[in-house]
């Protein structure tokens, strides 16, 4: 007995894992074959994203890939200090009343598969945007153009409704790359799925959904825009853009060189990734803005005492040190300071600063000496959490006693729409002023004018400044909207988070940009 | 043998119509509006309602539900809200990527878990047994996703043996479907000790002990092949469970599976979508099952399937 012993035990044991192995090199042997060889010395830059776009087309897509940033030009360009630039357009005249725009054209620009660019594209692009039939979610930001005449095959005249100076951030937007006039009818259902058709400085090669996008160089580029070191086609071959969901993930392939470039690099990751020799760290202010809000038509935020109360209550310092490990900026205002022309530089002063007393003060005059019971919602995410949870023990202090809610993205939009909110946490991301007039205006009730903010004078100081005729005067009406929206504590400022980029060493000549990297100027990628 | 799969065909359209039933109350009673997500709210009303009824949303939910159904059973899955392309097209796309990974996990589990089971029965009562069958308790209460972000961590981070994620070669497969493969085996490797454990302990067993036959004979001839019964139709349940069971290795791994596809459109409201996934999902559940019947039939003649 004792003899078979051992030799049984190992018997199956040992003849299976012998077929495992077998069957196992078999099947990975049969795709192993299949796995190319890469080519030598092709150069490729591979940046990651946690999330897939719905399609490949400026005028519908409802996120818009990075990669249609590098794939179309636009009229109108930013430069490194976010001024706006000629882009397609080589110059813009506009008239007197500031109705009357006439944009000239640069001349042998060519699409990608040849075409030459003419006023023609540009028509057919804008027109498109505003055909209901489109659908596009970009057309309202193009509302105030009447129509657009093309005068010669260099020149293009648009007409406004009303005088409207941000027409330029507009038409530097990713939503304004110019599209080829007919892609839709030339390409059919493929178009921004299968094909994708641009001036920019790079051409679609695949986009295999869910895993990556690939760009490869336009050899025939020469026409960047004149504030880029390198008007030429980009230094290295290809662009390739992953999507990898999970955070982990993606930090473990920039550290081991899958990726090299990581936008929205997480606060809590961004110390270990700066002692790592192999990776550069960019920082700069972000155009974003954290707020709690409130619904100000519901008692009690509809007291101005209240809403003071709260704004008094909120320690931005501990929340920018402990949330976001001091990667961010407290805020006073409602405009970041990376807007330079319309950032209002008083909004520390005028603002409310971290005073509980004083807070408990206000309640108390406004009626809540003991202060009340109200929800507070976020969405479930780890930042939009943390941050909810302190506010609540903050809030807490003063006697503020609230719940918090969390929601899924979808839902939380319903529940903004639907009204049912009393305080809650949000977070916007947006490069211009206009986002004021976005979730403040009355017209915007009840979304996105999420904080129920229904005010004459505020529909009268965003529309003027809305509707100044020059961006000198816009910038200067718009911070009188927001000295306006501060005495009125309409909403309580946060924080401006940083931008923060992780790039690899490898990766030369890297330069942040405030809106988006420009990989076609002189950016370069040392091959090993 | 005719009758049972008329019968089990009947089951499966039944269970694939209570599910569409479910998913689709489910989904539209939850708060949320995909046309939020393609046009935003800067768009005119005009506009909004034209998407609504371009995708039939402005019908009452029984008349989209009938709609749906009709279109089902001509084998169409309708149009996706969000991506501008149909559902069947999507599916297609993302299926042999998460069935790949299944099929891959499904024998990495069983060739683990087979001969740890045997090993862990003959040992019975011994440290052996006590430490395998420990180890496999951990294996099962191990959630996926930590133990996929572990391997990951330890096998593509550290030693770099393989890439962290991403598709397309069998490297890229082999760490995603260990994971699953390795918490599976937990649960089968269990079974399979148990099955072992009552085979051993019948008659004929003894019998053939007694007779003389070499211990190799007995445990490879006698007990294995009546043990491993139970253990095949096992098979044909878990496959199903495995392809349901790879959304969160499909996101840690960053693989364009069918599980990521139903995730992403659950969060975007992209409804179509969400019932088309499911619809292939239970799918493939229930021919698991079905399948899990028919080796039972096939590996023990004394089954007859009626």
């Amino acid at each position: 007995m004792r003899r078979y012993r051992g030799s049984v035990g190992k018997g199956p044991f040992g003849v299976s894992i012998f077929i495992a192995l077998i069957v196992l090199f078999g099947f990975f042997g049969i795709i192993f074959s299949e796995s190319p060889s890469m080519a030598a010395e092709k150069k490729v830059i591979v940046q990651a994203m946690d999330r897939d776009p719905d399609i490949l087309d400026t005028m519908k897509a409802a996120w818009y890939s990075d990669a249609l940033i590098y794939l179309h030009d636009r009229l109108v360009s930013r430069d490194y200090n976010f001024r706006y630039r000629p882009g397609l357009a080589t110059s813009w005249d506009v008239s007197e009343d500031g109705l009357m725009w006439t944009f000239h054209l640069k001349k042998e620009v060519k699409f990608h598969d040849g075409t030459p660019f003419t006023a023609k594209d540009v028509k057919w692009t804008i027109d498109t945007i505003k055909d209901p039939k489109t659908a596009s979610p970009f057309a309202g930001d193009l509302k105030a153009i009447d129509q657009v005449k093309i005068i010669d095959d260099y020149t293009v005249q648009m007409t406004l409704k009303y005088p409207f100076p941000n027409l330029l951030f507009n038409l530097s937007n990713t939503a304004s790359g110019i599209q080829k006039a007919g892609c839709y009818d030339e390409y059919g259902e493929d178009y921004g799925i299968k094909t994708v058709i641009g001036t920019g400085p790079f051409m679609f090669k695949e986009w295999v959904r869910g895993d990556r996008i690939v760009l490869v160089k336009n050899p025939h580029y020469n026409w960047g825009p004149e504030w880029m070191s390198n008007q030429g086609p980009p230094l290295f071959d290809e662009l390739v853009i992953r999507t990898i969901p999970e955070e982990s993930s993606r930090i473990m392939e920039l550290l081991t060189g899958g990726v090299h470039v990581l936008r929205d690099v997480p606060p809590l990751q961004v110390d270990k990734l700066k002692n790592n020799p192999e990776i550069n760290i960019f920082t700069e202010q972000s155009t974003k803005l954290g707020y709690l809000a409130y619904a100000c038509d519901k008692k009690p935020f509809d007291d101005v005492l209240v809403r003071r109360a709260i704004n008094h209550a909120v320690d931005r310092e501990t929340i920018v040190k402990y949330i976001f490990s001091g990667y961010a900026t407290p805020a006073y205002g409602y405009l970041p300071q990376a807007l330079k022309d319309e950032y209002l530089e008083e909004s520390e002063e005028l603002g409310y600063k971290y005073d509980p007393a004083k807070a408990k003060e206000l309640l108390a005059k406004a009626g809540f000496p003991d202060g009340f019971e109200t929800t507070l919602s976020a969405e479930n995410d780890s930042t939009s959490r943390r941050l909810a949870e302190v506010l609540q023990a903050q809030l807490a202090e003063i006697g503020i006693r609230a719940k918090i809610q969390l929601f899924d993205s979808a839902s939380y939009v319903a529940m903004l729409k639907a009204g049912q909110q009393d305080l809650f946490v949000r977070l916007y991301s947006w490069p211009n002023a206009d986002i004021l007039d976005w979730f403040l205006l009355s017209s915007q009730f009840p979304y996105p004018n999420h904080s129920r903010w229904c005010d004459p004078k505020t529909d009268e100081l965003i529309n003027s400044a809305a509707t100044a005729p020059t961006w000198e005067e816009r910038a200067e009406k718009y911070k009188e909207v927001q000295r306006y929206l501060i005495e009125q504590a309409v909403w309580c400022p946060i924080y401006i988070p940083d931008m923060m980029l992780a790039v690899r060493k490898e990766v030369k000549n890297f330069k942040i940009h405030p809106w988006m990297i420009q990989y076609s100027d002189g950016i370069d990628i040392e091959t090993k | 043998m005719l009758r049972y799969f008329a019968r089990r065909m009947t089951f499966l359209a039944l269970t694939l119509l209570g599910m569409t039933i479910i998913i689709f109350s489910m989904l539209h009673l939850s708060p949320g509006d995909p046309i939020d997500l393609i046009v935003g709210p800067n768009v005119t009303p005009e506009v909004r309602e034209n998407i609504r009824h371009q995708y039939g949303l402005d019908q009452p939910l029984i008349v989209q539900y009938l709609g749906f159904m009709r279109s089902l059973i001509r084998g169409d899955l309708g149009q996706s809200i969000i991506q501008h392309k149909p559902v069947s097209e999507l599916i297609a796309e993302r299926f042999y990527v998460t069935f790949e990974l299944s099929v891959t996990a499904l024998i990495m589990s069983f060739l683990i878990a087979i001969p740890i089971g045997i090993k862990a029965a003959l040992k019975r009562n011994t440290a052996t047994d006590y430490s395998l069958m420990a180890a496999s308790l951990i294996g099962i209460s191990m959630p996926t996703f930590w133990f996929g972000l572990m391997l990951l961590y330890i096998v593509a981070f550290k030693l770099r043996l393989f890439p962290i994620s991403g598709y397309g070669t069998w490297k890229h497969l082999f760490l995603p479907a260990l994971t699953i493969g390795i918490t599976d085996a937990a649960l089968v490797a269990r079974m399979v000790r148990s099955s072992m454990l009552e085979v051993i302990r019948q008659d004929y067993i003894r019998t053939a002990r007694s007779k003389g036959l070499p211990e190799r004979v007995v445990i490879n001839r006698h007990a294995l092949r009546n043990a491993l019964i139970p253990i095949i139709t096992l098979l044909g349940l878990r496959i199903g469970w495995i392809v349901g069971g790879s959304v969160v290795v499909e996101i840690v791994f960053a693989r364009p599976g069918l599980g990521r596809l139903m995730v992403d459109s659950i969060l975007a409201r992209d409804y179509p979508v969400v019932q088309g996934t499911m619809v292939v999902l239970t799918t493939c559940i229930i021919l698991g099952n079905l399948l899990a019947d028919v080796l039972y039939a096939v590996v023990d003649p004394r089954i007859k399937l009626r």
